[in-house]
């Protein structure tokens, strides 16, 4: 008990409290500007993160996406142009809505229905984390080693995009972390005798790199003007959102389920988790031809799930240390740059800052309404913002951000390449969550493969002779499998005689 | 102006796609490697790595060490490399070798991806000798004109930038931002 009034001691501090409004604010902002997403609003603020606390560090990041991927449906509902990933998959039921008067009833199902996903969410990741967390400490090398392979096979295989081209975005990650001395045999690789590379690739310029930079040179490349934003339209944000939760109550309860359950799944977050649950919602739905036709169920349902994602994604990253999303992937490194080690030790060492975050989530998605309805009102205004004057500030923001971590300009070069390398792989449909992951897991792949083949003299056998170890290979193996079996299943589909055929 | 136009081109692709998304629009609109050339990219660079990590060794008394990694990432590409170039060649896709976008036509997009890489290098070069406050100052207000803000609105808005910018990181996080000649807000 006595962890849980030092975690609240924690937070409820002027400080922290502070912290997390601003960054609540600054969430929001990021996260209603089309083409500044959530990932980017993390990558921006993780150089500031990075002279904070632990607490107001992670506060600040949770707070900051929770309200970014609420926020991504303002622009997609006034101007049909989402605001992250998170929001594309209904953002057609949102615009209709908005066109045919009912702007404040959209913008109002999206934010409450985020604040229950995104509670639920949380209520998932308290409950199950120090449960999970008990099972983990009893995990080996193996386990990890297979772990981390999953990881890496989710965001290869359940994110967007086609596998190979995930695939070549996962060796490049991967390919970036082998650079440095940081390996199992401490020998210097890559480094072309540069005594700054010798520490490898400094993980928050690359970052900044592949998120920030890049977006501020598609922008440049495919500027784009937005048009006037509508007027606030219909009967009230709060006001029809009772009715809406009493008609579709398990489309919300089942939008959290999922969305928890996809988050949690390491590699995917919360633009998959919207996207399944959207198509989930239209399958169950007792009329599915009103989707996409300003149909608010839709979005309920998706709604909850994206931000139930953002909850969910840190269940792996806290207990395995095994990141969910890109997002959680950068707070893996920055727990790492704290000198946290994130897995089930960090319950037992530091149980009073995993409390902590927990309060910052409950907290998050309690002051998501009120600021919530603040952003809805002043849509006009946020909107309002050019890119043209925005993309060259967060720029400079980027170099000095990249600089700060060492007071080196070499990281400013680091960011450069990286930012060439994301425009780059984005121009070629090649995603960029698995090299941040491969990035990341990178050298905790190689540490537990090289551990456990110590320990096992050389054996591959030993990765399949524990049970967990064996039950997590066996699942990692499927999932490579999923490809094919998808391949025969489209090609049945589409060999057989109709839509509606019977088999 | 058609506001079709302002949806971006979000995709979910992956195994699971065909189970639950049907996306038969492909607009595409970047400068865009085809799979052969893309897969020949990936070849070659699978046996670069492969030779170059001939060069780390194992742990002593090891089967493995350093060269491990690198020479899974190699040989995975290898594979995946004369994959893509083998569906290519037996899909023969009619698509150029590099199919360049719309914005690659357009000298203003061009001129911008230039100026704005092109700035982040002056700043690498410069920044340390003229200090920080005339550098950014110079960078943020450049690529503003270039975007063509509006002359007064981009130099004020840069100025003011600037200023917090140094004071939050040189200032507040005690970053030493470098510093100028001109003494310039030190």
């Amino acid at each position: 008990m006595s962890v849980i009034v030092e975690a609240f001691g924690l937070v409820f501090q002027p400080n922290v409290l502070l912290v997390i409004l601003g960054s609540a604010c600054f969430g929001m902002f990021v996260g209603a500007i089309p083409g500044l997403t959530a990932t980017m609003a993390t990558a921006l603020l993780v150089p500031i993160t990075f002279f904070m606390d632990p607490v107001p560090a992670i506060g600040a990041i949770v707070t900051a996406t929770a309200m970014a991927i609420f926020a991504g449906d303002i622009p997609g509902a006034l101007l049909r142009m989402p605001g992250t990933p998170a929001s594309a998959a209904y953002v057609e039921d949102a615009y209709r809505m908005t066109r045919s008067g009912r702007s404040e009833e959209s913008l109002g199902a999206a934010l409450v229905f985020s604040a229950i996903g995104g509670i639920f969410g949380t209520i998932v990741l308290v409950t199950a984390s120090p449960a999970l967390a008990e099972v983990a400490l009893k995990f080996s090398s193996f386990e990890y080693f297979w772990l981390v392979v999953l990881g890496l096979s989710c965001a290869v295989f359940v994110s967007p995009g086609s596998v190979t081209r995930g695939i070549i975005s996962l060796l490049i990650g991967l390919f970036a972390a082998t650079i440095g001395i940081d390996n199992p045999a401490g020998e210097p690789r890559y480094t072309f005798g540069n005594v700054e590379l010798l520490a490898g690739v400094q993980f928050i310029p690359a970052m900044i790199g592949l998120f920030a930079v890049s977006e501020v040179l598609r922008s440049v490349v495919s500027r784009s003007e937005r048009p006037p934003v509508p007027p606030s339209s219909g009967d009230g944000i709060f006001r029809s959102q009772w009715t809406n939760l009493k008609r579709y109550p398990v489309q919300v309860l089942r939008g959290s389920v999922l969305g928890t359950a996809i988050g949690a799944l390491p590699g995917a977050g919360a633009d998959i988790a919207a996207w399944i649950s959207y198509a989930v919602s239209k399958r169950f739905s007792k009329q599915p031809q009103k989707f996409g036709t300003g149909h608010v169920e839709g979005l309920v349902e998706a709604g909850a799930s994206n931000n139930g994602a953002v909850s969910g994604a840190w269940i792996p990253a806290l207990v395995f240390g095994i990141p969910g999303d890109s997002i959680t992937a950068i707070v893996i490194g920055v727990l790492y740059i704290k000198g946290l080690n994130p897995g089930p030790t960090i319950f037992i060492n530091d149980p009073q800052l995993i409390y902590a975050v927990f309060i910052v989530f409950f907290l998050a998605n309690i002051i998501m309404l009120p600021l919530g309805w603040v952003a809805i009102k002043s849509a006009g205004t946020i909107l309002a913002v050019p890119e043209r004057v925005l993309m060259p500030i967060i720029l400079m923001f980027c170099i000095v951000g990249s600089f700060a971590i060492n007071n080196s300009i070499f990281g400013v070069i680091l960011m450069l390449i990286f930012g060439v390398l994301g425009f780059l792989m984005d121009e070629n449909d090649i995603p960029i969550a698995p090299a941040i992951l491969g990035l990341v897991l990178g050298p905790m792949l190689e540490q537990n493969f090289i551990t456990s083949m110590i320990k096992a003299d050389g054996s591959f056998l030993a990765f399949f002779e524990r049970p967990i170890a064996a039950g997590l290979g066996l699942f990692t193996i499927a999932i490579w499998c999923l490809p094919l079996i998808a391949m025969m299943i489209a090609r049945r589909k589409r060999t057989a005689p109709g839509p509606n055929a019977p088999d | 102006m058609d506001s079709v136009s302002h949806v971006p081109d979000v995709k979910l692709g992956g195994p699971l796609a065909p189970l639950l998304f049907d996306h038969s629009q492909d607009g595409s609109a970047s400068m865009k490697l085809n799979d052969l050339s893309l897969g020949i990219l990936v070849l070659l660079s699978g046996v670069g790595i492969y030779l170059s990590a001939l060069q780390f060794s194992p742990i002593p008394g090891q089967a493995y060490g350093a060269e491990t990694m690198p020479t899974t990432i190699a040989l995975v590409a290898i594979g995946l490399g004369v994959f893509m170039i083998g569906k290519a060649v037996v899909v023969r896709n009619a698509a150029p070798v590099l199919a360049l976008a719309d914005w690659t036509r357009s000298p203003m997009a061009l001129v911008g991806l230039s100026v704005a890489i092109g700035l982040v290098v002056f700043y690498i070069l410069f920044s340390q000798a003229i200090g920080f406050v005339p550098t950014a100052f110079l960078v943020i207000v450049t690529l503003m004109l270039t975007l063509r803000t509006r002359p007064v609105t981009a130099i004020l808005v840069s100025l003011l930038a600037t200023i917090v910018i140094q004071q939050a990181f040189g200032r507040l996080l005690l970053v030493p931002l470098p510093r100028s000649a001109l003494g310039f807000l030190w």
